[in-house]
């Protein structure tokens, strides 16, 4: 049942992306492919001039074993606890005839700063063509539905893992998928006679009949912090909070760590028994419009009075932003 | 040499006026043994350990392998033969290697459509309105001309060699 699913998945994947397995140009001519050739001689004896050919000699085209896994996503970011994180891989059969391959994760892996814990499934076919987990995706399951291909055709692998809760800003987890030939695996030139397409020999190409990818998973903590300050200017030229004097506000938004802070929206509520003077919202020193419009912030006056500022995405190395605006006490 | 195939053409034109019915009888039966084999060069290494490069029959081959055509020509006959030209070809998922084409005693000449045959310097493509020379790796058809007469018991041999697409 699962490998039934399995070949419409990679069927539907083929079509889906426009890429059929008849293109053998990278794979070499395809295995199982018969090259005859006769030769023909031309001859006089006496006057009588006459041909005759040959015998014909037949070249079968052998099989070559080989295969590619190649990253489709560099590095994924993720959070300390975060569960069902997939990293991307595509599996191609790089070899002249049609190949099973064998799929293998491993996210125990030296050069990291933690292992990812591989989830259950842990390795899943993007039978819906998303690029990500989603619940159209078949659980792969070894030696049930093992990706059959088409020489030059492909299939996209999710490796899925578990963050640990345990991990900080910055650490690195390596998770590996490996894939190999069913017929089998070697040093290139070994053969595996009568094993190939046709009947022909398989034989191990230049990957080895297998072929790894590693993908890292980045912990990319952002913190956003927010520094408020104020400077009150009274009508007698003092600095006393009494009626009638104003008060500036300045609040400095910061990101800090390695991630990215999607579009951090800064809200401040106009403390109670002052009111906001108009037209004195500003980000960065440049002035924005009291009303709600295209550019970045707004005052609003219902249900509480407010002034909104959207910062856009903000990194540590956005820098700091600065919001400033008015009231007066009543 | 070449006098020798004067004399023995002249053997063969008595042959023919004086006796027609048995001259037929010869070319009915003379026909040169041809024969083609596919190989390729595999290196062995003797009980001495030394090394050498030895062709070895071929039937399955992975993409990349060079293999080499030989065609010969055997004159099983009691009388010489005239005017041996073997003819083969490129066969097809595979790539002529350059200056490969040879043979002792033959001019070799080149088609890259079977109709057309010339040497290197006589082929030309034409491409985008321009005419250029052919390159080998273009030429698909090949023809051993071979000067003199195959003697009785006598061996003539053409080979090429190809690289499998």
């Amino acid at each position: 049942m699962q490998s039934l699913r399995l070949i419409t998945a990679v069927g539907t994947l083929a079509l889906a992306l426009g890429l059929g397995s008849n293109n053998a140009r990278a794979a070499g001519v395809p295995a199982g492919t018969v090259i005859d050739n006769t030769a023909q001689v031309a001859f006089s004896v006496g006057s009588v001039t006459s041909t005759t050919n040959s015998n014909t000699v037949s070249v079968t085209v052998a099989e070559i074993l080989d295969v590619v896994v190649t990253l489709q996503t560099p590095t994924v970011s993720v959070s300390a606890g975060d569960t069902q994180q997939e990293i991307v891989y595509r599996v191609t059969n790089t070899g002249n005839g049609p190949e099973t391959f064998r799929l293998v994760m491993n996210s125990v892996l030296t050069g990291d700063d933690f292992d990812p814990a591989a989830a259950a499934p842990s390795i899943y076919f993007d039978t819906d063509a998303s690029g990500d987990l989603s619940p159209g995706d078949t659980a792969y399951v070894v030696g049930t539905n093992d990706p059959a291909l088409n020489a030059d055709a492909f299939v996209t692998v999710l490796v899925v893992n578990d963050i640990p809760g345990t991990v900080v800003d910055s650490n690195r987890g390596f998770s590996r998928l490996t894939a190999d030939a069913r017929t089998g695996t070697g040093t290139p030139g070994t053969t595996f006679a009568g094993q190939g397409a046709s009947g022909t020999d398989a034989v191990v190409g230049t990957t080895g009949a297998d072929g790894d990818a590693t993908g890292q998973y980045l912990v990319a903590g952002v913190a956003v912090n927010a520094v408020k300050s104020q400077v009150i200017v009274d009508q007698f030229g003092g600095a006393r909070p009494v009626p009638g004097a104003r008060i500036n506000y300045s609040i400095v938004v910061s990101a800090t760590g390695t991630g990215t802070a999607l579009a951090p929206v800064f809200s401040d509520n106009i403390p109670a028994n002052t009111t906001y003077v108009p037209g004195t919202l500003r980000l960065n020193a440049a002035a924005i419009t009291d009303n709600a419009d295209a550019d970045a912030g707004d005052y609003l006056a219902t249900p509480t009075a407010r002034v909104r500022v959207v910062l856009g995405n903000l990194t540590q190395a956005s820098g700091s932003q600065t919001i400033t605006f008015a009231v007066t006490i009543n | 040499m070449l006098k020798g195939i004067q004399k023995f053409a002249g053997v063969a034109a008595v042959l023919a006026c004086g006796l027609s019915s048995q001259a037929f009888a010869q070319t009915q039966t003379c026909v040169p043994v041809l024969k083609s084999v596919a190989e390729v060069e595999k290196e062995v290494v003797d009980a001495k350990g030394v090394k050498s490069t030895k062709l070895m029959p071929l039937a399955t081959a992975t993409p990349g392998t060079l293999v080499i055509y030989t065609t010969t020509a055997s004159n099983g006959c009691k009388q010489p033969i005239d005017n041996i030209e073997i003819s083969n070809f490129v066969p097809e998922h595979m790539t002529y290697v350059a200056s490969s084409a040879m043979a002792t005693g033959a001019e070799v000449t080149y088609s890259l459509d079977g109709k057309t045959f010339g040497t290197a310097d006589q082929l030309t493509v034409l491409e985008n309105g321009v005419s250029r020379k052919a390159r080998a790796d273009e030429y698909k058809f090949f023809r051993w001309a071979f000067k003199g007469s195959l003697a009785p018991g006598a061996q003539a041999a053409a080979s090429f060699r190809a690289v499998l697409n």
